[in-house]
């Protein structure tokens, strides 16, 4: 598999505020995601319309997995959008300051995944679109990082192509930190999705199985100590 | 007791008190009248009869006679003048007794009297009328004629009259008792409407008014009343209209605190525990500094409206306009400039009251509003005349449906190009709130695509 280019998922992020719209798409590229960024609410009614006509297997550019929409946006709201992106089949998370039960309820009974509201932080949101994509069968198959593939249907992980055995836990806990890539994790949150809330462990236990990763797959650069936070797997596209 | 009731029962009791006392008085005054009557016929027939019994008996025309016979005489004579009502009485002796009673004081010193004398004796159930005087003989003898006479008759006709007259009175009190409970209650009628209208109102019914149009006292007091009405109608609703205008402005302040605090938060999360390239940690540092320095423009401006509702730093005085216009276009020369843009000011207006600095501070917003709605090379017009004050610009416009809502506080027709220009939602209430301290407002006339034209009205 080695030199074969992973195509990245697509998000498309509807935001007319152009400085929370940078912040989410700045996140989405570090977190290993392919950001598209709106600003209006007619232009993405236009491109919804063009994804719905184009034939999806010859179309060159890829539908997008995902989208992360304001409610308040000119032209067409985020609620009126909501049809246009259900022909496109893209499923939704709203992403607004309307933190109202109301427009909550509303959001979801028109067919929303999940609804997020202002400020939030990054991990929150990276976690919650996993939960979407997964949900919606769009997850990542393989995830690469440097010279590492991870093969999340066979739940194999290969280093250069040569195969390489990993412990369940061990497994788990690589998929997490490369599928947010970049994004720092805390102990406890680690502990927390992989071992479980019941489990009634010490912190130490994740830094037993991050020294077993970083041996096994050579990531002892990679996979980096953050002081005071936890761990994060480092990989900038260049 | 409600007030009708003590109304009509005290009119009633009195009515009532009133005639009673004075029917009595004058059936009193009938009884006294009747008996002199009575006196006075007694005396007349006591009077003839003595007169004509004198003539009988002057000159002893039973001298020698036997007791029995003299007896008989007088019976004879007291018969010639009928009616059994008479004693005669010589030297206090009873002589002939036709009457059913016994004088008990025959030798009684007034029955000797030339002139009349009698009173009314009660016995029992009787009333009696006794009068006696000397029977007027020339010879020297000493008779006397007494008068006994039952009048029970007169007080019998006094009581008839008055029971008579209780049971008229009753049937008239009865009567006036009910037109008065009546008219009383009518009268009134309109209090109960008054009491209604003023329990409505405080269960919450503002536009309850009294319906009630009679002329007199509570006529006036049911204007009063709705006048006073009107008055809190308007004045809660105001309350309620500024309270619903600072509610929404609050609710507009957090959602447009909300906005930079998710960057803020957002950019500074990213750059503690997101590995991002050098390029964009730079670029989340230069969009923290920037909502910063929002957030700052939002509270200052917010500040100067607070200021403004407030508003004791307000002072007025007498300016020529056309020296405000110059020192508004000497201010906004360079900033236009820059842009590329001109100002054109013609005034025709002489002094008026206003505040300098809170007047120029509008014209500039109004000016920089249109100059963010124009492009390079275009021209802004600030026009006063009579009693208006006009900036035009040949921007952009605003939408129709939105010139409505364009001086609500946080409006922003277009938010992106808006927040790009600095812009947070404030100019126009702030430009209303100042035209309101001088009593004036905003007129805003616009087409999309062909400019915007913003007048700051004056009343006088």
């Amino acid at each position: 598999m080695q030199g074969i280019k992973v195509m990245k998922t697509r998000i498309l992020v509807v935001e007319d505020d152009s400085s929370i719209s940078e912040l989410v798409c700045m996140n989405l590229e570090a977190a290993g995601y392919e950001p598209l960024p709106f600003m209006d609410g007619l232009v993405t009614e236009r491109f919804l319309k063009e994804v719905c006509i184009s034939d999806r297997v010859s179309a060159k550019t890829e539908v997008p997995a995902l989208a992360l929409v304001d409610v308040m946006l000119p032209g067409k709201d985020g609620f009126e959008l909501m049809e246009d992106f259900q022909k496109a089949q893209i499923p939704v998370i709203y992403l607004t300051a309307k933190d109202d039960v109301l427009s909550k309820v509303h959001g979801l009974k028109t067919g929303a995944e999940d609804y997020i509201v202002k400020p939030f932080e990054v991990l929150e949101l990276l976690v919650r679109m996993e939960k979407v994509l997964k949900r919606t069968g769009r997850s990542r198959k393989v995830i690469q990082v440097k010279d590492v593939t991870i093969d999340l249907a066979e739940h194999s992980v290969s280093k250069g192509g040569e195969r390489v055995a990993l412990k369940p836990l061990e497994y788990e806990l690589l998929v997490t930190l490369a599928g947010s890539r970049n994004v720092a994790f805390s102990r406890e949150e680690l502990l927390n999705r992989i071992w479980g809330t019941d489990y009634v462990g010490e912190t130490r236990t994740v830094d037993v199985h991050i020294g077993q990763l970083r041996k096994k797959l050579g990531f002892h650069k990679v996979i980096r100590t953050i002081s005071k936070t936890g761990y994060r797997l480092e990989d900038l596209d260049e | 007791m409600k007030l009708w009731v003590k109304l009509a029962l005290t009119t009633v009791l009195v009515l009532l008190a009133a005639t009673l006392s004075s029917g009595a008085a004058v059936l009193y005054q009938a009884l006294l009248y009747n008996q002199e009557k009575t006196m006075e016929s007694g005396h007349q027939q006591l009077s003839s009869t003595a007169y004509a019994l004198a003539r009988e008996l002057q000159n002893g025309p039973f001298k020698g006679y036997s007791e029995a016979t003299k007896n008989s005489y007088i019976n004879y004579t007291m018969k010639k003048f009928g009616i059994s009502k008479y004693v005669l009485i010589e030297d206090g002796e009873i002589l002939c007794n036709r009457t059913p009673f016994d004088l008990a004081d025959a030798g009684d010193e007034r029955w000797q009297q030339e002139e009349g004398s009698g009173i009314i004796q009660k016995r029992g159930e009787q009333y009696i009328l006794i009068e006696g005087q000397r029977v007027p003989t020339s010879d020297g003898s000493s008779y006397a004629l007494v008068l006994v006479q039952d009048i029970s008759e007169l007080y019998q006709d006094m009581k008839r009259q008055t029971v008579l007259g209780l049971w008229i009175l009753a049937g008239a009190a009865a009567i006036a008792m009910l037109l008065i409970f009546l008219t009383t209650k009518r009268i009134l009628r309109p209090l109960r409407e008054l009491q209604k209208a003023a329990t409505d109102i405080s269960e919450g019914v503002l536009t309850r008014r009294a319906n009630v149009y009679t002329k007199d006292e509570i006529g006036i007091v049911a204007q009063a009343f709705n006048r006073m009405a009107d008055k809190i109608e308007s004045q809660v609703t105001e309350l309620s209209r500024v309270s619903e205008q600072r509610r929404q402005m609050l609710g507009s302040l957090t959602h447009e605190l909300k906005t930079p605090m998710t960057s803020i938060i957002g950019y500074s999360d990213t750059l503690l525990h997101v590995n991002v390239k050098k390029e964009q940690q730079q670029r989340a540092l230069w969009h923290i500094k920037e909502e910063c320095s929002r957030l700052e423009r939002l509270s200052s401006k917010l500040m100067n409206l607070m200021g403004l509702y407030e508003n004791d730093s307000i002072s007025m005085e007498e300016i020529p306009m056309e020296e405000l216009f110059a020192h508004v276009a000497q201010m906004e020369k360079y900033h236009l400039e820059k842009m590329g843009m001109t100002l054109t000011c013609t005034c025709s207006m002489g002094k008026r009251q206003v505040d300098r600095d809170l007047m120029e501070s509008l014209l500039i917003n109004l000016i920089d509003n249109g100059a963010k709605a124009s492009k390079a090379g275009d021209e802004i017009f600030l026009v006063g005349e009579g009693n208006k004050i006009t900036v035009r610009d040949g921007g952009c416009g605003i939408p129709e449906d939105e010139i409505g809502r364009v001086t609500e506080a946080f409006y922003m027709v277009d938010k992106a190009r808006s927040r790009k220009a600095g812009g947070c939602g404030l100019g126009l209430a702030l430009c209303e709130m100042i035209a309101r301290l001088h009593g004036a407002g905003l007129e805003i006339k616009s087409k999309a695509g062909e400019g915007t034209e913003v007048s700051v009205v004056f009343s006088r």
